[in-house]
């Protein structure tokens, strides 16, 4: 009886352990394909290709040789996880006339866009991050990014966005478009970043 | 000289407000940036956080080392540099550690997974330093190159 019960469990318990441990790599929303490393103290795996998934029995066991798993199991296993992914977030980039601070006719004319976008979002926010190219010091460039952030701010709210979905931030020459050498004039880096998230 | 029965409302009021400020520099001490934004929620998901339970609603924010944790529902969060986390039913996650301050050359995420289903999207912190980004399971570590992953975790 006992022995039977114990047949029992171990029979529920590999039909619900069937998932076990493991990683799958997507293609990101925009199609193109990373990769993740999976790696513990009995060895490391690299998986690169989209739906290949490596399985871990333990923390000592090496993570299997991937094999790809079909979209059918990805909904089974993930379904309600993959429906929980939140909206994407969207950059919109604001460029300045070159010596002013005021936008080109382009960016200007995104504006209303940025507005339209904030209404898709749940809990919208909205971060403002100004960039520089690398021309000057480090600290320099971080003061005048913040600044530039700080007048499309300004601009965003008299546009009629509400202040307190905004923050301010700035990346100095530290998160460039362009990866340029230091001290290299690059005008795309000089630039306003607006992401609604 | 006042007498024992005029000092003790005193010393209590005083001691009520010693006691009250200790209270509030609890919390205080433990007070960190927001770090993420819950933005969908289909059931019910907690956030642990300085020893208490706190049921999440979609707007509410997230602070690192929250513990977030479901039952039968799924939670969705978007983060500062954009990198989102979902995680499904019987699940339990981490955020150790998260640092986004690229002006200052201060860039770090540390996940800790621990059981259940979790889809990783990356953000700003992966594309700036994709060492910065580490997520840890009970049976492996994982580290991301620019990417969009799902993960299963058996748990204890």
């Amino acid at each position: 009886m006992l022995r039977h019960l114990f047949s029992l469990l171990l029979v529920a318990c590999l039909a619900a352990c069937a998932g076990g441990n493991r990683f799958v790599l997507l293609e990101e929303e925009d199609g193109s394909v990373g990769t993740i490393v999976i790696a513990n103290e009995g060895g490391s795996q690299v998986v690169d290709e989209p739906r290949e998934a490596t399985r871990v029995g333990s923390a000592t066991s090496a993570p299997s040789a991937p094999e790809v798993i079909s979209q059918a199991e990805i909904e089974e296993v993930w379904g309600a996880t993959l429906d929980a992914s939140p909206l994407k977030p969207r950059t919109f980039i604001l460029n300045f006339i070159v010596g002013s601070n005021r936008l080109t006719a382009e960016s200007q004319a995104q504006l209303p866009e940025i507005l339209a976008a904030i209404r898709e979002y749940p809990a919208a926010e909205v971060a403002v991050v100004g960039h520089t190219d690398r021309v000057g010091s480090e600290q320099r460039n971080a003061r005048l990014a913040l600044q530039r952030a700080e007048a499309i701010r300004d601009l965003l709210i008299a546009e009629g966005l509400d202040a307190d979905l905004i923050t301010v931030d700035s990346h100095g020459e530290n998160n460039p478009l362009i990866v340029t050498e230091d001290e290299v004039p690059e005008p795309r880096n000089r630039r306003v970043e607006v992401t609604v998230r | 000289m006042k007498s024992p029965r005029e000092i003790c409302p005193v010393l209590r009021r005083a001691l009520f407000a010693l006691g009250f400020s200790l209270l509030l520099a609890a919390p205080a001490a433990a007070q960190q940036e927001q770090v993420a934004l819950v933005k969908v929620v289909a059931g019910e998901a907690y956030a642990l956080r300085a020893e208490q339970r706190a049921e999440l609603d979609v707007g509410e924010a997230i602070f690192a080392k929250d513990i977030v944790e479901t039952a039968e529902g799924s939670v969705g969060l978007t983060f500062t540099d954009g990198s989102r986390i979902s995680i499904g039913p019987n699940s339990r996650v981490q955020f150790t550690e998260f640092q986004f301050a690229p002006a200052e050359g201060k860039l770090s995420f540390l996940i800790e997974f621990f059981r259940g289903t979790m889809l990783y999207v990356s953000g700003v912190i992966a594309k700036l330093s994709p060492d910065a980004v580490k997520v840890k399971t009970p049976v492996a570590t994982v580290a991301v190159r620019g990417t969009r992953f799902l993960a299963e975790i058996e748990g204890d």
